[in-house]
């Protein structure tokens, strides 16, 4: 029987077969013998038009590390979300590729906004503030200098002085800062005295369920976002409460963060901030946007609102309740007799003396699980987690670390600016 | 380099001696290529089949077309010259010169040194993709490389909002 007929047999009793399996069978017949009388079974080109489309993953994978490794400095950064726009698969192998601030020390998506900080380091950012029109403006800082006029714009506040209170609308576009916005990702609001703040996420914290004390508050907050108007909810994530000064009006302040999405353990050896928006199914709809089974936000916030109501309340009673909340407050500054005035340590990052200046660091407690009083506080305990100042006329510093995130650091930041009636 | 495959000497009498030994690789359009067993070594791959036990007949690489498989050639070749030298310079001049092809052939070569495992080729081709990449719109990529965005109107919403803070 001749090659090119048991070539055609071949051909003819697997004639359904897949091109590439009809080759490994024909390997196996003609090896070392003549070729020629074959080609009519090659005759298509392999090239197809979109191949760059089916590229198999662990070459994606190469290449967006590559580009990924490369890019790591803003502005060229935005390369890396560049890529993440270009299709599915290229957008999900970029949120794979890119970790999180936590763990890279980097911001590459606006998710990372809500994220923890480094846990090796800080983050430094600078805000400028505009009294002409009330706004602030948060940037990363590109340089170490400390006076510097460009930088990556992270985000934006509005102040609004209302009735009762003020309000800083928080975005993430620089010029359009309104809460009917896309942009809008959350608030800060204060009482009447400037002497309480609440910050407030249009997003829920993952940890939700003992987010809000139960309440006549939470509740009106909750109903809310059931409107169609707002875009997303309003979740109380934080309260600062700054206590008035015993000595008068030229003192130090004193303040309090109780950080509700964060939990105390969070500092903890091996400590986490629970819920990040990746690590959970619900969010992966969240951060790729483009998944097929993606909801409308009605449905998102119907979701979250029952599982409010309905399932996380009686669990936040039961497993939940434990979890203390993480408490930040101001470093005590020391009185320098020389210089007669009070002090804090700020390594250069800070150069103008001011009342709004300040550093976070965790408030020990004694509690279940606490170390014991004769071990000592784990090392996370003692560094210093946000701290703000000032550096020239509206130009402030603040740099962040683990477990707060810019958009929280910042919200704590905007609430020292706000006159403190009480305090001062 | 390509010969056609009736001058080609029968596998088995290019067996034996092992200094100056010949594998014979065959492109997926039945073009043959005596090369060298150093050069041929580059590809993991190829090693894998020689130490296997199927160094003695012609290797069929079946995803690898003639042209692509030759400038293949080219390159482990070249390297398996500069591998004795180390001359860093030489080699990232020609390499960058190598590398310089339009976006089919850059898949084919990528294509083929991932099928093939040649690590350094693989490096370079995956670098040139992401140095292609670098600096462009999404819309500009997808021209490049003839992607289609798939990405739903949410999604694309989403996108935008990060474009535009990242682009601010």
């Amino acid at each position: 029987m001749s090659f090119r007929s048991i070539v055609r047999d071949v051909r003819d009793s697997i004639g359904s077969l897949s091109r590439r399996s009809f080759d490994v069978r024909f390997t196996g017949h003609h090896r070392g013998k003549s070729q020629s009388s074959v080609h009519e079974l090659h005759d298509e080109p392999v090239i197809q038009h979109s191949c760059w489309a089916s590229l198999p993953p662990e070459l994606l994978r190469d290449v967006i590390k590559r580009l990924e490794a490369s890019e790591t400095t803003w502005p060229s950064r935005k390369h890396v979300v560049a890529c993440a726009a270009v299709c599915k698969s290229w957008r999900e192998m970029c949120k794979e590729i890119v970790k999180s601030p936590e763990f890279s020390g980097k911001l590459t998506f606006p998710v990372s906004l809500k994220q923890p900080g480094p846990r090796d380091g800080t983050i430094q950012c600078f805000i400028k503030r505009d009294k002409s029109n009330l706004t602030y403006h948060l940037f990363l800082c590109l340089s170490p200098a400390l006076l510097v006029e460009n930088g990556k714009f992270l985000l934006s506040a509005k102040r609004n002085r209302r009735t009762t209170c003020t309000e800083y609308v928080i975005s993430m576009d620089a010029d359009n800062i309104s809460r009917s916005s896309n942009t809008y990702i959350g608030k800060l609001r204060s009482n009447f005295l400037g002497t309480k703040f609440i910050i407030y996420d249009n997003q829920p914290p993952y940890n939700c369920a003992h987010v809000s004390p139960p309440g006549r508050t939470s509740r009106r907050f909750y109903s809310k976002k059931v409107s169609p108007k707002v875009p997303s909810g309003s979740y109380n994530i934080a309260q600062i409460t700054y206590e008035l000064n015993v000595l008068g009006t030229r003192g130090p302040r004193r303040m309090h963060c109780t950080m509700h999405s964060i939990p105390a353990s969070a500092l903890d050896a091996g400590g986490t901030v629970p819920g990040q928006p990746e690590l959970l199914p619900r969010s992966l709809e969240d951060s790729f946007g483009s998944i097929s089974f993606s909801k409308s936000i009605d449905h998102s916030v119907e979701f979250s609102s029952s599982r409010f109501s309905d399932i996380a309340g009686p669990r936040d009673d039961d497993e939940e309740g434990k979890e203390r909340p993480l408490i930040l407050r101001n470093k005590a500054p020391r009185w320098h007799e020389q210089l007669q005035c009070w002090c804090l340590n700020f390594r250069g990052r800070v150069t103008v003396a001011s009342v709004k200046n300040f550093q976070l660091i965790a408030a020990t407690q004694p509690a279940a699980g606490a170390p014991t009083p004769s071990q000592p506080a784990p090392p996370e305990h003692d560094k210093i987690i946000l701290q703000f100042g000032k550096v020239g006329k509206d130009m402030f510093t603040m740099d962040y670390r683990y477990p707060l995130s810019a958009f929280q650091a910042f919200a704590i930041c905007l609430s020292s600016f706000d006159t403190k009636l009480a305090c001062e | 380099m390509a010969s056609s495959s009736s001058s080609l000497p029968s596998p088995s009498s290019s067996s034996s001696s092992s200094s100056s030994k010949k594998l014979v690789l065959r492109s997926s359009d039945e073009k043959h290529f005596e090369v060298d067993e150093a050069v041929a070594l580059q590809s993991e791959m190829i090693k894998q089949m020689v130490e296997d036990g199927f160094g003695g007949d012609v290797i069929p690489l079946l995803n690898v077309s003639s042209n692509i498989l030759s400038k293949v050639i080219d390159y482990c070749k070249k390297h398996v010259d500069f591998d004795s030298k180390k001359k860093m310079d030489d080699r990232r001049r020609w390499d960058a010169e190598y590398i310089d092809v339009g976006v089919d052939e850059l898949y084919h070569l990528i294509m083929a040194a991932n099928y093939r495992n040649i690590k350094g080729l693989l490096d370079l081709t995956c670098q040139k993709v992401a140095d292609t990449i670098k600096g462009k719109k999404p819309k500009q990529i997808r021209i490049i490389f003839n992607i289609k965005n798939d990405v739903t109107p949410e999604g694309e919403q989403k996108i935008r909002k990060e474009h535009s803070w990242a682009f601010e």
